[in-house]
C-alpha cells in the first residue's frame, strides 16, 4: 500500500473517532448530576428560577436536538458559545492554546535532544558505570508521579531557597522565562526516563544486530556506523512513546497546569466540568481526539521511514 | 600469483581450541573451500581473513593477504540494514577507498550485475536473488583481491542457489580469489579448486576438489560425502485412506492470495512432501493446516472431518493431532527455560503423561541428546540440538499429524542426515515443507509442488520426480541433479 493512501485512510478513520469521541463525551456530560442552570443558579436555588434559566440557555430542548445543531455548527467551524459567558468556545480555545502550546514545545526541544542523548549513551557503555547510574537515576524518577515532584520542587527551588517563582500566577509565561523552569522539568521527568530507556533497549539490540556487524566489515567507521547506522534503527520503538508524550502534553496535563497555576487547556477543562459548560467540553474533547488522530498518525508515518519492513508487513 | 597465505593458524578461547594449525595458499581466480560441520572452525578461519576475531579469542599464526579482502556475508537479508536505501550505503563505502566515487560504485555494481535503479530502494523491496547481489557489489567495491563468501547458499531454493554460484563464479572469472565456507558440498562442486575439510578445528584432508569429494583418503570426509543427500526416485507404495486433506483451500496475506484452491491428499502412515521457490505458498499451506493462518477458505480435513480453521478453535485431542516443528528451531525455544522443561510441556499438557520428565529424558536420549545437555538453556545448544529437540517435543504429542517447515535448512550434511534418519523411522503422517528434493526424494510418499500459489503437480513422489511435467518441479530438480556437473571449466 503506498504511504498517500495509507495517510489517507488513516486520516478516514481518524475522522470518524473524532466524532464518537464528542459523542461519548455530550452522553457522558448528560449522565452527570446537575446542569449548568444548577450550577448558575447557586446556593439554596429557586426550582422556579432553574427552570427558567434552563429556558433561557435553551437547556429544554431535547439532547438530541441540542447535539444535532452543535455538530451542524461544528461543520461549519462554529464552536458555539460558553453556557455561562455566552464568549465563543473559540475563544477559550484560543485563550487556553497559547500557554500549552508554549510548554509542550518547550518541553519537547528538550525532551526529544536529551532523551536520545541519554539512551544512546547507556547503550554505548552498556553495563558500564554510566549505564547503572543513568538507569537507576531514571527508573527512579518514573516511579515519582508529576504531582509529587512539582510539590517537592517548589517547596525547594521556590520556598525555601527562593531561586525560581513557586508559581506563574498573572505571568506572561515568554516575558519571565523563570517561571517556565519548575513545570518544564516536572513535565520533562518521566517521559525523559521512559522514552530514553526505549532508545537505549532499541540501540543495544541494534548494535548487536547483523547489519551493523556487516557495516563494519565493510569499513565504515564506528561513529558513522553507530549515529547513521544502529541509530535510525533504534529509534522506531521510541517514536511511539514520543507521540504518546506529545498527546499527553497537548491535552494541557492537568496536574501540572493546576499546581503552577498555568491558564492553559487544561484549567479551562477542569472549569468547564466543574460549571457542566457543555459546549465548552465539547469544544475541548474536538481538539483533544484530532490532536490524537494527527500526532499518532505522524508517528506512524515516521515510523514508516524509520522501520520500512515491519509497516510493509502489517 | 598467491594473494593469500595461512600458516599454523590456531585460535584459542579460554581452554578451548577453536582452530589449530590450519594452513592453504591461495591464488587470484582460484577458489578454496572450507568444509566442515558447524564449530569446526571454518568461520573462525574466514574471520582471522578479515582481521576479526571473536570477544575473548586469541588468534595466532601467518597470514598474508596482498590486497584488500571482502566479505560476503550468510544472510544478505539481515546484512542489509532495513532503514537505509541502498545508495547511500554505497556511497559511504566508497568514500572509504581512493578514486572517483560514482566509478567505483558503477564499476561495483556492474561486476555483481546490480542495475542502478535499485540503488534508490530500501533491502526490503529487493527478492532474495537481489539482495545476495547487492552485498556481493558491497564487497567488491574497491576492487578486493579475495572475497570471502560465508555460507552464501544457506536457505536458498535450489534456483536462487544456482544463481548464487554462478554469480560468485563470474567474480572469481574477474580474477578475484575466492574462500568459500560452507557445508554446501554441490556448491564446494561447482566453484572450488581446492578443499580444506575441517574437523574440530583441525584439517582432515586437504587438496584439490575432486580428489576429496570422489577419493576421500579419511573416514570423515568420506562420511561427509556420503551422508549428502542425492536426489533418487523413489518407489511407489499402496494407496491408502486420506488422513489429512485440504480442500479448494485458498488463503490470503491481506488482499494478496497466496494460495489458490490447493487440493492436496496424505494417507495415514504417508509422507507428503510440499517443494516449491520461496515464497511460492508452501509455509502458508503448512500454517494453514496447523491452524497458525486462521484466514482462509475452502477446509482442512483430519480423518474426514474438518479442523477448525484457528489454533484457538482446536480441542486439545485436537492440537495434539497436528504437530509443527519450525524452521527457525531456536526461535521457537523460549530462551529463559531450559529445553528439557519446554520439551516435557508438551507431554503434560497434550499428551497427558504422568512422568513427563522420565519421558522427555528417554526420547530426548533416543536422539542423542543426554541429560546435561538438555538441562540447559537453549543458547548452550547448537542448532542441529536444538531442531532434534524440537522434533521430540512435537512427537511427545503423538500426533498423527507432524509438519516440518525446511526443517534441515542450514544444518550440514551430517547432522541434516541425522535427523532426515529420525524423521525416516516415524510412522506418523508427516507434511514435509522443502526446497530441497534430494531430501524430498529421500523420504517423500507424495509430492505436491506449489508456484506462486497454485497447485502445479500432485502425486506419487515416483510419478512427479520420475516424469516431471510442470517446468518448476523440472527446474528444481534439474538444479538439484546437475550440481555435479555444473562445474566451471
Amino acid at each position: 500500500m503506498s504511504l498517500r493512501r495509507y495517510a489517507l485512510r488513516r486520516l478516514a478513520i481518524g475522522l470518524v473517532q473524532v466524532l464518537a469521541v464528542v459523542t461519548v463525551v455530550f452522553l457522558l456530560v448528560q449522565a452527570l448530576p446537575g446542569d449548568a442552570a444548577v450550577a448558575l443558579a447557586g446556593d439554596n436555588p429557586d426550582p422556579r428560577r432553574i427552570e427558567e434559566i434552563r429556558v433561557a440557555m435553551g437547556l429544554d430542548r431535547p439532547a438530541l436536538d441540542r447535539f444535532g445543531s452543535w455538530l451542524w455548527g461544528l461543520a461549519h467551524g462554529d464552536f458555539g458559545v460558553s453556557l455561562f459567558s455566552g464568549r465563543p468556545v473559540a475563544e477559550f480555545l484560543h485563550d487556553g492554546l497559547g500557554p500549552t502550546l508554549v510548554l509542550a514545545l518547550l518541553a519537547l526541544v528538550l525532551l526529544i535532544p536529551l532523551s536520545v542523548l541519554l539512551g544512546v549513551l547507556a547503550a554505548l557503555r552498556e553495563g558500564g558505570p554510566l549505564d547503572r547510574v543513568v538507569t537507576t537515576v531514571t527508573v527512579g524518577l518514573h516511579s515519582i508521579p508529576e504531582f509529587a515532584l512539582a510539590v517537592v520542587l517548589i517547596a525547594v527551588f521556590g520556598v525555601q531557597l527562593r531561586w525560581l517563582p513557586p508559581t506563574a500566577v498573572g505571568a506572561d509565561l515568554l516575558a519571565s522565562p523563570a517561571v517556565l523552569v519548575l513545570p518544564l522539568v516536572v513535565l520533562i521527568a518521566r517521559p525523559l526516563c521512559s522514552i530514553s530507556r526505549l532508545v537505549r533497549a532499541g540501540m543495544i539490540d541494534a548494535l548487536a544486530s547483523d547489519h551493523v556487524r556487516h557495516a563494519l566489515r565493510l569499513g565504515i567507521g564506528v561513529t558513522r556506523v553507530r549515529f547513521a547506522h544502529a541509530l535510525p534503527s533504534a529509534l522506531a520503538p521510541a517514536v511511539q512513546q514520543v507521540a504518546r508524550t506529545v498527546d499527553w502534553l497537548l491535552g494541557g496535563v492537568i496536574v501540572v497546569e493546576a499546581v503552577f497555576v498555568i491558564p492553559g487547556l487544561g484549567t479551562i477543562l477542569v472549569d468547564a466540568v466543574a460549571g457542566r459548560d457543555l459546549p465548552v467540553v465539547q469544544g475541548l474533547a474536538v481538539v483533544f481526539a484530532v490532536t490524537t488522530v494527527v500526532v499518532n498518525l505522524v508517528a506512524d508515518l515516521v515510523v514508516f521511514r524509520l522501520a520500512p519492513r515491519s509497516v510493509a508487513i502489517a | 600469483m598467491t594473494v593469500v597465505r595461512v600458516e599454523g593458524l590456531r585460535a584459542v578461547a579460554g581452554s578451548r581450541t577453536l582452530v589449530d594449525g590450519v594452513s592453504f595458499a591461495l591464488s587470484a581466480g582460484r577458489v578454496v573451500a572450507l568444509v566442515g560441520a558447524s564449530g569446526s572452525g571454518k568461520t573462525t578461519t574466514g574471520l582471522a581473513l578479515l582481521g576479526e576475531h571473536g570477544p575473548g579469542v586469541s588468534v595466532s599464526g601467518q597470514i598474508t593477504v596482498s590486497g584488500r579482502v571482502g566479505f560476503v556475508p550468510q544472510q544478505p537479508s539481515a546484512a542489509l540494514n532495513p532503514v537505509r536505501r541502498l545508495g547511500g550505503v554505497f556511497r559511504e563505502i566508497a568514500a572509504l577507498h581512493p578514486g572517483d566515487r560514482d566509478s567505483l560504485i558503477s564499476t561495483a555494481l556492474r561486476r555483481a550485475r546490480v542495475p542502478v535503479e535499485l540503488l534508490r530502494r530500501y533491502p526490503h523491496e529487493l527478492s532474495g536473488g537481489q539482495q545476495q547481489r547487492v552485498v556481493l557489489a558491497q564487497a567488491l567495491v574497491g576492487d578486493p583481491a579475495v572475497l570471502v563468501a560465508d555460507e552464501p547458499t544457506t536457505g536458498q531454493d535450489p534456483i536462487t542457489r544456482a544463481e548464487v554460484v554462478d554469480e560468485l563464479a563470474a567474480v572469481v572469472a574477474q580474477g578475484v580469489a575466492l574462500v568459500l565456507l560452507t557445508h554446501d558440498l554441490d556448491v564446494v562442486r561447482a566453484l572450488a579448486d581446492e578443499v580444506v575439510v575441517l574437523r574440530a578445528g583441525q584439517v582432515v584432508e586437504a587438496g584439490s576438489t575432486d580428489d576429496v569429494l570422489t577419493r576421500p583418503r579419511s573416514p570423515y570426509t568420506a562420511a561427509l560425502v556420503a551422508a549428502q543427500p542425492r536426489v533418487t526416485v523413489p518407489s511407489a507404495g499402496p494407496p491408502r485412506a486420506p488422513r489429512l486433506e485440504t480442500r479448494s483451500l485458498t488463503a490470503r496475506h491481506r488482499s494478496t492470495a497466496v494460495l489458490r484452491s490447493v487440493d492436496v491428499q496424505v494417507g495415514a502412515g504417508e509422507r507428503l512432501a510440499v517443494v516449491g521457490r520461496s515464497g511460492s505458498g508452501k509455509t502458508t499451506l503448512a500454517r494453514c493446516v496447523a491452524g497458525l493462518h486462521p484466514t482462509f477458505e475452502g477446509d482442512v480435513l483430519l480423518d474426514g472431518r474438518p479442523l477448525p480453521r484457528s489454533l484457538r478453535r482446536r480441542s486439545r485431542g485436537q492440537l495434539a493431532a497436528v504437530q509443527y516443528v519450525f524452521q527457525d528451531a531456536r526461535a521457537s525455544f523460549d530462551a529463559y527455560r531450559t529445553v528439557l522443561d519446554q520439551v516435557s510441556r508438551t507431554a503434560v499438557r497434550l499428551g497427558g503423561v504422568a512422568d513427563a520428565r522420565a519421558l522427555a529424558l528417554t526420547e530426548l536420549a533416543a536422539v542423542g541428546l543426554d541429560e546435561a545437555t538438555v538441562t540447559r538453556r537453549p543458547a548452550a545448544l547448537s542448532g542441529g540440538e536444538l531442531q532434534r529437540a524440537a522434533l521430540v517435543r512435537a512427537l511427545l504429542a503423538r500426533p498423527d499429524v507432524l509438519v516440518c517447515d525446511e526443517i534441515t535448512s542450514g544444518l550440514d550434511t551430517l547432522t541434516q542426515a541425522r535427523l532426515l534418519d529420525q524423521l525416516a523411522r516415524l510412522t506418523c503422517t508427516l507434511v514435509l515443507i522443502s526446497h530441497d528434493l534430494a531430501v524430498v526424494a529421500r523420504l517423500a510418499d507424495r509430492v505436491a509442488v506449489l508456484h506462486q500459489g497454485d497447485l502445479v503437480e500432485h502425486g506419487a513422489a515416483v510419478d512427479v520426480l520420475g516424469s516431471p511435467t510442470h517446468p518448476v518441479t523440472i527446474g528444481l530438480l534439474g538444479r538439484s541433479l546437475e550440481g555435479t556437473e555444473e562445474k566451471r571449466t
